[in-house]
């Protein structure tokens, strides 16, 4: 009666779980003891190496959401549904531990704890609209209209960021020029090392996450089905026997 | 019902209610006139702040403003279950969406052009020259605007606490709306040349085209039920 995909999803996950843990315990290891300090910024740039790939993964992560709601309003499909909401959920979560990281880094760097820079702001109002997401789906009572209205909102707002990015972008760099900027530095061998095994490790934990969550709440939907309570729903109809 | 005529019964409806209650329009005037009030308590102003000021409080207030007129939009729809007919109605949904916009539209815009005198008046601003920049820029921007907004007021309508929600869920999406209103009204104001602040027209530009497409396509989904 459980979906073939949630199954997969039972037997493969443990992999992305295990892998993630590797990745992530090497690339920390490699980044907090065993590279050296960077010529610039000292043993500053560490924090680097936990904040560049949160903040990769949550664009990955909205990614992920903003074609999963196109894919779930195209076909209807309740697992794409329960996916979007897993996604979406560690999407926030992502981009808060980016905030707060680039926060603690910004501190000792640019002698502020926050400034507007484009890239911040951005963030802000990614993490703005996802709390809107979150909300929107808890305030509507008929659960695939939430599914609905929530995937139109993903939708939007996967359209809106990277104009807000530019316009944000466009605003600042006429007031100011950016305090601070990677472009043009090469990107040497200590460094890359470390940051490519964290961004690793994070997609993956990303993707166990998602899995996780999405068996959660699938689950947990089907209990609510089986007990008659998705009285309006075609659900189910492609659950296999 | 072909698609223009449609469109032209949905704004003549929305005329036509709001000319007999005249709700919409008073409630956002007077909540306009009380962001204005607040705002000349909250800074004391003389010529040069509020020189710099300016372009960023017409905007709070129209934003505000306009929201209200958003929510109304909708919400006047729930009585005697009309907005079950419109879903049920046999007119393409696009249409209704561009009919609602387009009403939506005619309210914020006429708000702000009987508001902006009083801007003038209060803030002693000095705009002979820039009227007809400024025109354009709050005609842009009230569109991109309504576009979206008519979508989350379809959106948010049906829904638990759809007064909270619609500003929570419009106002980060329309982050860019307000960033290229305030500093293309902010270059009007200060009399700088149209190419100083005309990327920022651009941009308004290319928001209502792609809102309007986007809103258009998605709007189905939300009447569909």
């Amino acid at each position: 009666m459980i979906n073939r995909i949630i199954r997969q999803i039972q037997r493969y996950k443990g992999w992305f779980g295990g892998g993630a843990a590797l990745c992530i315990f090497l690339g920390l290891y490699i980044g907090l003891l065993a590279s050296p300090p960077d010529y610039y910024q000292g043993e500053l740039v560490r924090i680097m190496y936990v904040h560049v790939p949160l903040a990769h993964t949550s664009t990955l992560a909205y990614s992920v959401l903003f074609f999963g709601s196109i894919w779930y309003l195209w076909k209807r499909d309740p697992l794409v549904d329960n996916m979007c909401q897993a996604s979406a959920s560690i999407c926030a979560l992502f981009t808060s531990l980016a905030l707060i990281t680039g926060s603690i880094w910004a501190k000792p760097t640019w002698n502020t704890w926050w400034t507007w820079d484009p890239r911040l702001v951005s963030f802000t109002v990614l993490l703005l609209i996802l709390g809107g997401y979150i909300m929107l789906r808890r305030l509507v009572d008929d659960p695939v209209q939430g599914g609905r209205y929530a995937a139109i909102l993903a939708i939007v707002g996967g359209i809106d960021l990277p104009i807000i990015k530019f316009s944000v972008e466009w605003w600042r760099t006429l007031h100011q020029p950016m305090s601070f900027s990677t472009r043009g530095v090469s990107i040497s061998e200590d460094i890359l090392v470390p940051l490519t095994l964290m961004s690793i490790g994070c997609w993956l934990l990303f993707a166990y996450m998602v899995m996780v969550r999405t068996q959660i709440l699938y689950l947990t939907d089907l209990l609510h089905a089986k007990k008659g309570r998705f009285l309006s729903q075609t659900h189910f109809s492609q659950t296999t026997p | 019902m072909p698609f223009f005529k449609t469109i032209r019964w949905v704004v003549w409806k929305d005329l036509i209610s709001e000319w007999r209650t005249r709700e919409t329009m008073s409630s956002m005037l007077f909540f306009a006139l009380i962001v204005i009030l607040v705002f000349s308590f909250s800074f004391s102003m003389d010529q040069d702040a509020a020189r710099q000021l300016i372009a960023g409080i017409i905007w709070v207030a129209f934003t505000f403003t306009g929201i209200i007129g958003l929510g109304k939009s909708f919400t006047s729809e729930l009585q005697n279950d009309c907005l079950e007919s419109l879903q049920m109605c046999p007119a393409p949904k696009g249409a209704i969406y561009l009919g609602k916009v387009a009403a939506n539209f005619l309210f914020m815009l006429s708000v702000e052009i009987l508001l902006f005198p009083l801007f003038v008046l209060f803030f002693n601003l000095d705009v002979i020259e820039a009227v007809g920049t400024l025109l354009i820029i709050f005609f842009l921007a009230t569109l991109g605007l309504s576009s979206v907004g008519t979508l989350f007021s379809a959106l948010t309508v049906q829904i638990r606490a759809r007064e909270v929600m619609l500003p929570v869920l419009l106002l980060p999406l329309a982050v860019p709306v307000m960033i290229a209103a305030v500093e293309a009204t902010r270059g009007a104001l200060s009399g700088d040349p149209f190419s100083f602040y005309s990327q920022w027209i651009q941009l308004l530009i290319i928001f209502d085209i792609i809102f309007t497409v986007v809103s258009f396509w998605l709007f189905e989904f939300i009447l569909d039920s």
